[in-house]
């Protein structure tokens, strides 16, 4: 009796503080909406995404540009001192000014050299409702660009309403389809070689948004080809033309 | 005084322990080489157990980003798990020939495979199948699709399939392709028809 007559008035002191302090009661809002988490090894690098600290407004369509790798994984290393990860932030740097130049709002995941973990990376993604998700690789073999769109377990059933986190792109599959289709048109438009194909490639499976990779391809006998500024301007140039074009399928945010 | 002879006899079995330590340890050291060199050896030839069959295995041409069908002897033994076992290792001896058409690390073998509920199974690799694996999205596809189709062809019944590295749960193979959920057969053959 007298134990259950403390914890009543331990609640209650608890609430009151609570009530007369809005800076502690705001710490579950921080928990849902955490702060990029980079590497140690990005410590001392910027905040990867200011959008998640201020958001004066949020505009109509905004696409999440992920250049892959970084820090400590290179990715492919095509040659000495030529990685992927390099590649892939230059060429979403690129993007992000070309798609900007059109109108679109565009954050990077990461705009410095740093780690983030794969499943993160979805994490940061979804909080931004965005209205994309393109992800920029560069690998070997072959030459021009391949764009990829996810493919998911033939049976995705909900749960209560909640998607499994490995099927949370299936809603938007048709729309990922349509987008991967408009950036080829335009890649081959600019005769630049393109392809479109299925794969099986993280994070794009758990993005609760329209999502796509595109690849940057270079052949062993040339991997110094892809550093070359003029290619990865016209596939930035090509790939936004094509989010341009397929304005209708991204939708406004969510 | 030690007589003479207890001298011969003494001097006799010192040289003949140190003749016997200088073989044992020499045996041991080439053993040691013998054993290195096998581990660092491409997948051995299956096992013989079972008979010899002509099966099918889909290979990854890397030069032309195909995959094609190819014809392989290869000892297929009756139990699902080991000719599962003995398919993949028929796949993977095809890219440690040289020139390979599609080079995977020294090292890069089968260590096992479980069959659970007869339609899952769970293939351990080693660790150099995953760490040398060349890093690219699409060869890194290539690879599984190309091991997955093999597995359909040749022991039927089988609907998922999950890839471990060294007995551990690997989030993707070399940076990109996905090591962390069943890959559904049926999702994978809709892929390897793009390799056509």
């Amino acid at each position: 009796m007298l134990w259950s007559r403390q914890c009543f008035i331990r609640a209650a002191v608890v609430g009151t503080i609570l009530l007369c302090r809005p800076d502690l009661s705001g710490a579950h809002q921080q928990f849902q909406s955490p702060t990029p988490r980079p590497s140690p090894a990005a410590s001392a690098s910027p905040s990867p995404m200011p959008g998640t600290v201020e958001k004066p407004t949020q505009p109509e369509l905004l696409v999440i540009i992920d250049p892959s790798h970084g820090g400590d994984d290179k990715g492919v290393v095509f040659a000495p001192h030529v990685f992927e990860k390099d590649l892939t932030l230059a060429v979403a740097r690129l993007l992000r000014k070309e798609l900007q130049d059109r109108g679109i709002a565009a954050h990077l995941l990461r705009d410095s050299d740093f780690s983030i973990p794969l499943e993160r990376r979805a994490e940061l993604c979804n909080q931004q409702r965005p209205s994309l998700y393109i992800a920029v690789h560069a690998g070997e073999p072959g030459k021009g660009v391949r764009v990829y769109i996810p493919i998911l377990p033939p049976v995705q059933q909900s749960v209560n309403g909640f998607l499994p986190w490995e099927a949370a792109q299936g809603p938007e599959l048709k729309n990922s389809n349509a987008i991967a289709g408009a950036v080829t048109r335009e890649l081959k438009k600019k005769d630049i070689k393109a392809l479109e194909m299925k794969a099986f490639l993280r994070p794009l499976n758990n993005i609760v948004a329209p999502a796509i990779a595109v690849e940057l391809a270079a052949d062993r006998s040339d991997p110094h080809s892809l550093e070359s500024a003029r290619l990865q301007t016209a596939v930035a140039t090509a790939v936004a033309s094509g989010i341009a074009q397929a304005r209708n399928q991204l939708g406004a945010r969510k | 005084m030690i007589p003479r002879h207890f001298q011969i006899t003494i001097s006799f079995l010192l040289a003949a322990i140190l003749i016997a330590g200088i073989f044992i340890i020499t045996l041991r050291h080439s053993e040691e080489t013998k054993t290195q060199q096998g581990l660092a050896a491409g997948p051995q030839a299956p096992e013989a157990q079972g008979k010899e069959e002509t099966i099918a295995v889909l290979v990854a041409y890397d030069e032309d980003m195909a995959l094609r069908w190819r014809k392989t002897e290869a000892f297929m033994p009756d139990e699902r798990d080991l000719r599962a076992r003995a398919a993949l290792r028929a796949v993977l001896a095809q890219y440690q020939q040289s020139p390979s058409p599609h080079p995977l690390a020294s090292g890069a073998d089968i260590k096992d495979v479980y069959l659970l509920n007869d339609d899952t199974l769970l293939v351990d690799t080693t660790a150099p199948f995953a760490d040398g694996h060349p890093s690219s999205v699409l060869l890194e596809e290539m690879t599984l699709t190309s091991l997955i189709e093999t597995l359909a062809a040749n022991v039927p019944g089988i609907t998922r399939v999950k890839f471990l590295v060294d007995g551990k749960e690997r989030q993707t193979l070399a940076g990109h392709v996905d090591l962390m959920n069943f890959y559904q057969l049926s999702a994978v053959h809709e892929l390897a028809k793009e390799f056509e």
